[in-house]
């Protein structure tokens, strides 16, 4: 076969992988290809052909790059959850006692942490599934890498006395292990703390926009999940503070302090982002103009686009 | 793990298709549910990345009615193929009746076909099942591409190199054109049916 049949059966096969999605094997037969061309200055256009053969080269390695790059796990569609839910429910020592439980554990699994969530807060209400629900409410903030939050959130188990002690301890010894197997050491348990630990913001405050208004889904209360816009009426670099007319009071009821907030939309002049923030106050306003209304304040831990 | 109803009469399984990536997992269920549409029992739910490689799984249901007097459903998974799933697969693997390993018959994937097999031997092993005794069957996809004048195996070579010790049914296959999609596929629910009947006799006395 002579070379320039060689040549061109090559460039079929590389094309033949890139379309296939291939990608290492198409750049190993591109970089072939290069390597035989080089050995022949007889080739007709030599130099345009190589300069496109490192073209594609490089277009595959950033496409390798791209793939093989550590991403969080995408939320998926409603129907793919429930089949999560339904279909992953399989016979586990850890989903013991409850299909709902058990459905809820898939989609961890899955990386489905919001809904999981979501799930397990439900399955808190029920005294044979509290235990396992909340160590893996915990596992979830943890795989999520929000370590301040889930600490918060078992200082609030810890002074509500949300579990009885047998039960509380079960969750620390738990919360003790994921906590050392991410190599994180944090005092959880001894004095009783009264102030809710605030999560460590990634936000440089220089690079925060001013931020006119906010939209997030509702926690709780009586119109949770419903996506409200509130009016920033003040703002200090990641610490925003919104008012709340009396008359809204449905809306407040919604709002709970050491609340993470994970799908706020903020509104400045300049641009519209994404990100999480922290509800780290709230309350009644009793004097001055405002008297009777509501403020809360959030604080911006991270931007997402 | 089969959902065996004997006061319905109904019967529902499991059957993943498993393989290295790209291999033509999620092809053959896209053929199957285009071209076998009176026998799917529901949306085909695909979960991957950018339209491309299986994220998660893919799902598709089909029923193939009254067999024996049962109602007989088939749920098909696909898992995802490359290698920084492994957790994925899995989890998508556990509680399968029978599994479909669909090797990539050109040349340069023969290294991530064994290892992908060799990978389905260990995840079974971890489930308590072993890869011999569990309803199995290979497709050596991407047959078509002989035509091109590409460089793929023999069947003689992946025979030697995949099944030697297995020898389970292997079938030729194009997912791309369907050939031997659809006999995989009914060989292998055969298969099941039989080792559901052998464990559950289910079908006695119908």
């Amino acid at each position: 076969m002579d070379l320039i049949t060689r040549i061109k059966m090559a460039f079929k096969e590389a094309e033949l992988y890139r379309s296939q999605g291939l990608l290492d094997e198409a750049i190993d037969k591109y970089t072939a290809i290069e390597a035989l061309i080089k050995t022949s200055k007889n080739i007709r256009q030599r130099k345009s052909i190589l300069e496109k053969i490192a073209s594609r080269i490089d277009e595959l390695n950033q496409k390798v790059k791209r793939i093989s790059a550590p991403t969080p796990p995408p939320k998926v569609t409603e129907d793919a959850q429930t089949l999560m839910k339904e279909m992953f429910t399989y016979d586990d020592p850890d989903a013991k006692g409850s299909s709902s439980l058990g459905g809820a554990i898939a989609l961890a699994k899955f990386g489905q942490y919001d809904k999981a969530i979501e799930e397990l807060n439900r399955l808190l209400e029920y005294k044979s599934l509290r235990l396992e629900a909340a160590k893996h409410i915990l596992s979830c903030w943890m795989h999520q890498n929000y370590v301040d939050y889930a600490v918060t959130l078992f200082q609030k188990w810890k002074k509500t006395q949300f579990f009885p002690p047998d039960e509380l301890e079960l969750v620390r010894e738990h919360f003790r292990e994921l906590l050392s197997s991410s190599g994180i050491q944090r005092e959880i348990g001894g004095i009783e703390l009264q102030k809710t630990i605030e999560p460590d913001s990634e936000i440089n405050e220089e690079d925060i926009l001013d931020i006119s208004a906010t939209r997030f889904s509702l926690p709780g209360g009586p119109r949770k999940g419903e996506r409200v816009e509130f009016e920033v009426s003040f703002q200090s670099g990641k610490f925003i503070q919104f008012i709340v007319p009396r008359r809204e009071k449905d809306l407040i009821s919604g709002l709970h302090t050491g609340v993470m907030l994970k799908d706020i939309v903020f509104y400045s002049p300049a641009a519209i982002f994404s990100g999480t923030g922290f509800l780290s106050s709230k309350k009644a306003i009793e004097a001055g103009p405002k008297k009777g209304d509501f403020s809360f304040s959030i604080k911006i831990i991270d931007i997402k686009s | 793990m089969a959902v065996i109803n004997l006061k319905n009469r109904q019967i529902e399984c499991k059957l993943v298709y498993y393989g290295p990536g790209r291999s033509g997992k999620t092809a053959n269920l896209e053929y199957i549910n285009k071209n076998f549409s009176k026998q799917v029992a529901g949306k085909m739910i695909s979960i991957d990345t950018e339209g491309d490689r299986t994220l998660f799984f893919d799902f598709l249901p089909i029923g193939l009615g009254k067999i024996r007097g049962c109602d007989v459903r088939v749920q098909l998974y696909t898992v995802p193929g490359q290698v920084k799933y492994r957790a994925t697969r899995e989890l998508v693997l556990r509680g399968a009746d029978g599994v479909i390993f669909v090797a990539d018959s050109l040349a340069v994937r023969r290294e991530k076909n064994m290892m992908s097999l060799k990978d389905l031997h260990e995840n079974l092993k971890k489930m308590g099942l072993d890869i011999r005794k569990i309803p199995l069957a290979l497709q050596y996809n991407k047959r078509d591409l002989e035509k091109e004048g590409l460089p793929i195996m023999s069947i003689e070579k992946m025979e030697r190199e995949l099944n030697r010790q297995l020898k389970v049914q292997s079938f030729p296959t194009s997912a791309l054109t369907g050939e031997g999609v659809g006999k995989t596929l009914i060989h292998t629910i055969k298969l099941i049916l039989a080792h559901l009947q052998k464990e559950f006799k289910w079908a006695d006395g119908v």
